[in-house]
């Protein structure tokens, strides 16, 4: 782990607290390069996410000079981490009662929402078996792709999908690939040994699955709302909050939701964003 | 040899180029590789930061090439945890003293293991994939939220890397499935070390091995290590059968 510096100079703190002043109004221009410079600040999030934070980061650390340390990793596996001894700067985790628990304890501050994701069916390129919707999961003669042994947000969501469709027996029955992480099943879909599979439409903007799928939206009404929604907050034990407090303005600003907008999330910034923030109450009680 | 670190410099050279390709990917495997069976799954694993993502196909295929052409020479020019191993045998404590048959089959359950593994089980994630992040955080976390069965693997990679200070090479000679693998190789490899008729069984090479063995013997790594101590020059490197024929014509 890298060393933290335990004070903070009071030149330091007035550049860190000048930047944040600023920051806000001249965001994703140059004039913060090399604020933060020789600085850094350490960020956790759901292991998901990682697509769109590694380019953010970079984005950031070229703005401002801030080293970012990132890890990515299951949120569940973090947060109980976290939940124990560990410590983190910033903490962006799948599931909104995970940073409800750790303001609870004391540990997270404060957390503003950061994005969704959206659940669909995917098909072959040209969808062969004419899927139109998730009823078909059921029909007999479709060859279904399902990972129910999955980390929870892949394999515990989608059967909770099926299974509020009214298809999860029917699904299981026509399965031909029953697989225990989601990713490693894609290629099942994209070579055409099965017909559908139910996954985050993130998984179909990774470069080595982009374009070879086609992507059909579930209704609303069946998707669990546990691993649907994102959130970002600074913790308690971030050793320069300014940079901590820029760090989430900046993800959560128009330049840093692009790159979760990219990887196949929906912005909380964006309309529809704002309309699931009210629909999953992401707010900070 | 055993006497001098850079004696073989040609060697040393080739362990330095594959140690600076193939050093991280291995660490990987062993350290945050959530697989049952590293090396193997890296098309599909999620830890973004892993080489093995582009280097896994290419060192797959280069270490089939290379077993064909060069039997186990893997083992000893390139791996970086034969590397390990040799570093760490030069401490052994038992060296010279731990012969036995059990070095030329004990690999083979590990190997069959590991393939009823990655084919019958597919190759089951033992640990939750810390996709990217620092090198301790990462290495920490990847432990932390480990299943037992995967500190049970870890341990028993890490474990016997670590007995080489007891045996030299133990890992390399009893349990390493890639070198039981391509020790299967050293029978049709077209270029080898062997020992050629004029050979008088004084065990000088034995001697001068880490691995303990003879050219062409079980755990022979082609290092070559042995050539200098051989008092009547009788170990050769190339093609065995052409190189008997020629002899035999010039006799």
């Amino acid at each position: 782990m890298n060393e933290k510096p335990k004070n903070v100079s009071r030149r330091a703190f007035l550049r860190a607290s000048s930047a944040a002043a600023t920051g806000s109004l001249l965001l994703g221009s140059e004039a913060l390069a090399s604020t933060f410079k020789n600085e850094f600040l350490q960020v956790w999030s759901c292991g998901g996410l990682a697509e769109a934070f590694i380019p953010a980061n970079k984005a950031y650390e070229e703005m401002t000079g801030c080293r970012i340390d990132y890890s990515g990793a299951f949120a569940g596996a973090l947060g109980k981490s976290l939940l124990g001894n560990a410590t983190t700067e910033v903490f962006a985790p799948r599931v909104l009662e995970l940073a409800k628990k750790l303001k609870a304890q004391g540990k997270m501050l404060h957390f503003v929402p950061l994005c969704f994701t959206k659940y669909v069916l995917v098909t072959p390129k040209g969808n062969p078996a004419g899927i139109k919707g998730i009823q078909d999961l059921g029909k007999s003669g479709i060859k279904t792709v399902l990972s129910p042994n999955a980390s929870p947000p892949g394999g515990a969501a989608s059967t909770m999908i099926l299974k509020k469709a009214g298809v999860l027996e029917q699904a299981q029955k026509n399965a031909v690939v029953v697989g225990d992480c989601v990713q490693s099943v894609v290629p099942d879909v994209t070579k055409r040994t099965g017909d559908v599979a139910v996954m985050e439409v993130r998984l179909t903007k990774k470069a080595e699955f982009a374009g070879q799928m086609d992507v059909i939206d579930i209704p609303e009404e069946f998707i669990p709302p546990g691993p649907v929604p994102f959130v970002i907050g600074v913790m308690k034990f971030a050793h320069h909050k300014e940079i901590a407090e820029h760090y989430v303005k900046f993800i959560t600003s128009k330049n840093g939701q692009s790159f979760f907008e990219a990887a196949g999330f929906i912005p909380a910034m964006s309309t529809e964003g704002e309309r699931l923030v009210r629909k999953y109450g992401v707010k900070d009680a | 040899m055993r006497d001098g670190f850079l004696s073989n410099w040609r060697r040393r050279a080739s362990q330095m180029v594959f140690l600076a390709i193939l050093g991280e990917f291995s660490f990987y495997g062993v350290f945050r590789c959530p697989f049952a069976v590293p090396y193997v799954s890296c098309g599909n694993c999620p830890v973004l930061q892993c080489p093995g993502r582009d280097l896994w196909i290419p060192v797959w295929i280069g270490l089939l090439v290379s077993g064909i052409v060069f039997g186990r020479s893997f083992c000893g020019w390139g791996c970086p945890g034969g590397l390990v191993s040799e570093l760490l045998g030069r401490l052994a404590v038992l060296r010279g003293r731990a012969r036995n048959t059990l070095e030329a089959v004990s690999k083979y359950p590990v190997v069959v293991a590991s393939l009823a593994v990655l084919f019958l089980l597919h190759n089951p994630r033992w640990a939750i994939p810390i996709r990217t992040g620092d090198f301790f955080n990462s290495v920490s976390l990847t432990f932390e939220h480990a299943d037992q069965l995967w500190l049970w693997r870890t341990g028993f990679i890490l474990g016997g890397l670590g007995l080489a200070i007891i045996i030299p090479h133990f890992w390399c000679r009893y349990l390493c499935p890639t070198g039981g693998l391509l020790e299967l190789f050293n029978r049709i490899a077209i270029f080898k070390y062997f020992m050629t008729p004029a050979c008088t069984d004084c065990d000088s090479c034995r001697d001068g091995c880490l691995a303990e063995t003879r050219p062409a013997e079980t755990n022979c790594v082609n290092c070559g290590d042995c050539k200098p101590t051989c008092p009547v020059d009788a170990i050769r490197i190339g093609t065995k059968i052409k190189s008997e024929e020629q002899k035999a014509q010039a006799a």
